[in-house]
């Protein structure tokens, strides 16, 4: 429901606060009146640290950077969804028009063994820099840069190999598992690399070194229950989990290592 | 025979091998379904196929290892991955909903949130008609006495505890399947635009076919009750 734009909101906000990885955690209410229909997210909460500085309260901490929605700093759940209710959207791209007046809104961290919290909103996401450096990369040749049409790459392989780049690592897919799988993101990084012959000569180390980092950190197994795709901010499709579920196999009963 | 061991305690690896087990039983089903459709057919037309069937010794030995495996690789490996997958989320989110549209509504009766107790009901009524029509356990001598499978089977199935198992038991497999078959297909890797909607819509066809299906048995049976009395 999309309420009258010129109407300011009251809201109350059930806010997750944990002061360290190891303290107890527990939710805390705060009322925010006069809040503009036309704020993002994230300036919602802005005013409310605000309000909390004022009074002399620790601000809530929560993880943003460009807030412009590429970055995926600004993962967090809200009212039990990953970045909020829109679709193909970051928690600094949804609009305070999405809310009700008098709406309650329960705001958690993301829910995962291997995102521990760092305070109240933001984790620890360097599980999925892991995964990255266990094999997402590409060796490149050095010296000069190769000439632009020496690589040719069939138009429907490009951009199938960019929509699986799109994903921003926000782990939003890990969030929404029931599960916490982080199944979506890797394989958005693999099946980015496989579908280029770039990525050729590391094809079979990296879909291997990435599983076996993903399932070191922590991360439970898909289902198949898709709600990564319908939470994903960059609209990773499942469809990359299949590819990675080919590649896996494939690498693991043909690679002599 | 390390890369096999890594293979299988990998989420990726046991998925692929919850897949292929779960397409084979799949493929069982089938096949179950349609020699029990003959007792929709008549006594003489079960009782030649069921007789039949017992006198291919050899290959019911292969078949019921193939089956008995296939079964505990895929109870085994849903434990192992259900146990992991709940340690991974570690703390429960106080409020949760799908943002997966078909899923706004009906969130909690999604067939694919409860595989793991969807199929541990499918293996308590499994035990108890394995123990019924293989084992013949719990009957004493009273179905050793009947000659024909089908009459045997009609005794069974006009049980009121085997009516109240049977069915919920059938009704909960075809949800199983429901979800499972077109999640065997992911898992092994089969994502396509040409036939992934269609391997989804099959998929949700052959549950009801399989939960019908089966259901259908222990329900007309006792239906009929009273007037199959001798
Ligand atoms: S702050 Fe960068 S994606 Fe939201």
């Amino acid at each position: 429901m999309i309420s009258p734009a010129h109407h300011n909101l009251s809201l109350t906000l059930k806010i997750w606060r944990q002061p360290h990885a190891d303290a107890p955690g527990e939710f805390r209410t705060y009322q925010l009146q006069d809040v503009s229909p036309h704020m993002s997210f994230l300036e919602m909460l802005d005013i409310l640290n605000e309000q909390l500085i004022e009074k002399g309260e620790e601000p809530v901490a929560f993880d943003h950077d460009c807030r412009e929605g590429i970055c995926g700093m600004c993962g967090m759940m809200i009212n039990g969804q990953a970045h909020g209710p829109d679709h193909e959207t970051t928690t600094c791209q949804l609009h305070m028009r999405r809310f009700e007046d008098g709406d309650t809104i329960v705001i958690e961290p993301w829910r995962s063994r291997a995102f521990p919290v760092i305070r109240d909103l933001a984790v620890d996401r360097s599980a999925f820099d892991r995964i990255i450096q266990a094999g997402g990369y590409v060796s490149v040749k050095t010296g000069q840069a190769i000439d632009g049409n020496a690589n040719l790459i069939p138009q429907q392989d490009q951009e199938s190999s960019m929509d699986a780049a799109a994903c921003i690592g926000c782990g939003a897919c890990v969030a929404a598992c029931k599960n916490a799988s982080a199944m979506l993101f890797t394989s958005a990084k693999v099946s980015h690399l496989v579908q280029l012959p770039q990525g050729a000569p590391e094809r079979k180390k990296r879909v291997l070194s990435m599983i076996s980092q993903h399932d070191e950190e922590g991360f439970g197994a898909c289902t198949n229950t898709y709600e990564c795709e319908a939470a994903c901010p960059a609209a990773i499709s499942v469809s990359h989990i299949a590819r990675l579920n080919r590649e896996y196999m494939k690498a693991m009963l043909t690679s002599k290592e | 025979m390390n890369w096999l061991i890594t293979t299988l305690s990998s989420t990726v690896g046991r998925k692929f091998v919850m897949g292929l087990t779960g397409l084979f039983l799949c493929f069982f089903l089938v096949v179950h379904l349609a020699g029990n459709l003959l007792l929709y057919v008549g006594p003489e037309a079960y009782d030649h196929y069921a007789h039949t069937l017992h006198e291919q010794k050899g290959f019911l030995v292969v078949a019921e290892v193939l089956l008995f495996g296939a079964f505990i690789v895929h109870i085994l490996l849903a434990i192992k991955l259900s146990r992991g997958n709940y340690a991974a989320r570690q703390i429960s989110y106080a409020k949760a909903s799908s943002k997966k549209e078909s899923r706004l509504v009906a969130n909690v009766v999604a067939p694919e949130a409860w595989m793991f107790w969807s199929g541990a009901v499918v293996l308590g009524f499994l035990i108890l008609h394995l123990g019924d029509f293989k084992f013949e356990l719990w009957w004493g001598t009273s179905l050793q006495a009947i000659d024909s499978p089908y009459d045997k089977a009609g005794v069974i199935l006009r049980n009121s505890l085997r009516l109240f198992v049977y069915t919920l038991g059938s009704i909960v497999l075809g949800v199983h399947v429901s979800h499972g078959l077109a999640s065997a297909f992911q898992s092994l890797g089969v994502n396509h635009p040409k036939y992934t909607p269609c391997i989804h819509w099959c998929s949700i066809a052959f549950g009801w076919i399989v939960g019908i299906g089966f259901a259908s048995f222990p329900v007309i049976w006792s239906l009929t009750e009273s007037a199959a009395a001798p």
